[in-house]
């Protein structure tokens, strides 16, 4: 039960400090009124690249808000706390990360229509466009636990953050963004979508290990 | 003791590993000039012209050992990350840490030697094509762990046990991405050798010796290149223990 006290607590401190739930949104709204700038606004150039430019800002959006998953609970004390009270480090990561999901993925797979609305996607890419994201961004937060675990005491460890984490989300990318580009053309998106629930599974069952085994080593 | 058993024990130790492996430094540089000499000299010049290439394919005794060493590395690096992480074994850290920039060289030399290869072949250096885009990701997984290692350094101990753990995640992805990538359509030609039903891309004897050649050159060089590294790195880890003096007094005549 000690798993659902840290998700209260976690998605409590994040509801509180509503930053951390509108800064993605925020960054996707910046980011997206650039492609029309630099691209210019016709309907059909904006409409080839939209699934593949919603899901890179999904992607883009989480990972600013990664670095922070650990930092705070390891330069407190708190997560010392964690570990002497007996709690499984996998357990503590897969709540880390469902809260994290709860504050950052669903407001993301919320707000992608709007994206996809302002991006010119075909109206009957949507269903697909919800249901990619809806499976990815679980496994966003959880790789994203991983690295954030691992990188928790280092100043100034986004960069290096991106550059453990994104290779592990090509995958996802892929299959994902792949998914939303054939319905977009007119095809079944349903071979992706499937992998991508593949990978999401694979991902569940491994990440909070390794997570754990990061904290354990950071805290050693 | 089984002679095989002491041997193995004996490679565990820093001071017995850094006193064994440095009689073969010196036969294996040997052994990787001379046979890259052969392996060049043979495939640039002797080797018989490709019938579709021409002389353009000859970038194949670099470009494909080079490919082969970088996949094979991040093997090694994986595997002793995963002793490194359970056993804790000193060694097996040095192995990790000296094979990462060396594999990440060869990927480098890969991803270079086949941009070469693409501009006469395909027309282009660069094209987003499935195997190509792996390696590039290869190199990331490369930079990643010696990132993680560059992040911890003033505790290297922790850092070689951090970035085994990252070695050890990108040897379970590698091949959820090699196989995810591999979803776009390729222009890059098949394997150019395979166990099985022979071979498409390279024909007969002649061509296929020096390729050969070239694959245990580089293995030879990257043995010799990674021992080295990792007395280096023992040398760096152990620095306040006995043998670590005692082996560079050796080492300078005792001029120190």
């Amino acid at each position: 039960m000690q798993f659902w006290a840290l998700l209260k607590r976690d998605v409590l401190v994040a509801w509180r400090r509503k930053s951390n739930i509108y800064q993605p949104l925020v960054f996707q709204l910046l980011i997206v009124t650039m492609f029309p700038l630099g691209l210019g606004a016709g309907a059909q150039t904006l409409s080839k690249i939209a699934p593949a430019v919603i899901w890179i800002l999904a992607l883009l959006s989480t990972l600013i808000t990664l670095e922070n998953i650990f930092k705070d609970d390891y330069r407190d004390g708190s997560l010392d706390l964690y570990v002497l009270s007996g709690m499984s480090l996998p357990i503590a990561a897969l709540s880390k990360a469902t809260a994290h999901w709860l504050t950052t993925g669903v407001p993301v797979v919320l707000f992608a229509p709007v994206i996809g609305l302002l991006m010119h996607l075909p109206s009957h890419s949507y269903a697909v466009l919800l249901l990619s994201l809806a499976i990815a961004t679980p496994i966003f937060s959880l790789l994203g636990t991983v690295g954030s675990a691992l990188i928790m005491n280092i100043k100034n460890g986004g960069m290096l953050l991106s550059v453990l984490i994104m290779p592990l989300l090509a995958p996802a990318l892929i299959f994902g963004a792949g998914a939303v580009l054939e319905s977009s053309l007119g095809n079944s998106g349903f071979g992706h979508l499937m992998l991508l629930l593949g990978f999401a599974v694979l991902t569940l069952t491994l990440a909070p290990l390794a997570a754990g085994a990061a904290i354990k080593i950071n805290l050693e | 003791m089984n002679r095989i058993v002491k041997f193995y024990h004996e490679m565990g130790s820093p001071p017995s590993f850094y006193r064994i492996t440095s009689y073969w430094l010196k036969p294996l540089l040997l052994f990787a000039i001379v046979l890259t000499i052969y392996g060049l000299v043979e495939g640039l010049f002797f080797a018989p012209e490709d019938y579709q290439q021409g002389d353009s394919y000859r970038i194949i005794f670099v470009h494909v050992p080079a490919a082969w060493m970088s996949l094979f590395i991040y093997a090694v690096v994986g595997i002793s990350g995963i002793i490194t992480y359970v056993w804790r074994m000193k060694v097996a850290e040095a192995v990790m840490m000296a094979s990462v920039p060396i594999g990440a060289m060869f990927t480098i030399v890969t991803l270079l030697s086949g941009m070469l290869w693409g501009k006469p072949m395909w027309g282009t250096y660069w094209d987003w094509d499935a195997r190509m885009t792996s390696e590039l990701i290869l190199l990331f997984l490369y930079i990643g762990v010696a990132g993680i290692y560059s992040a911890y350094e003033e505790d290297p101990r922790k850092a070689a046990r951090l970035a085994a753990l990252v070695a050890i995640i990108g040897l379970v992805n590698l091949p959820i991405i090699r196989y995810s990538v591999n979803w776009w359509t390729s222009i890059h030609q098949g394997a150019s050798i395979s166990l099985l039903g022979g071979s498409t891309g390279i024909q007969g004897w002649g061509m296929l010796r020096p390729l050969l050649v070239m694959a245990f050159a580089t293995k030879f060089y990257y043995l010799y290149a990674m021992l080295t590294r990792a007395q280096t790195y023992l040398f760096k880890t152990e620095r306040k223990k006995k043998w670590v003096k005692q082996a560079l007094t050796d080492q300078t005549g005792g001029n120190t």
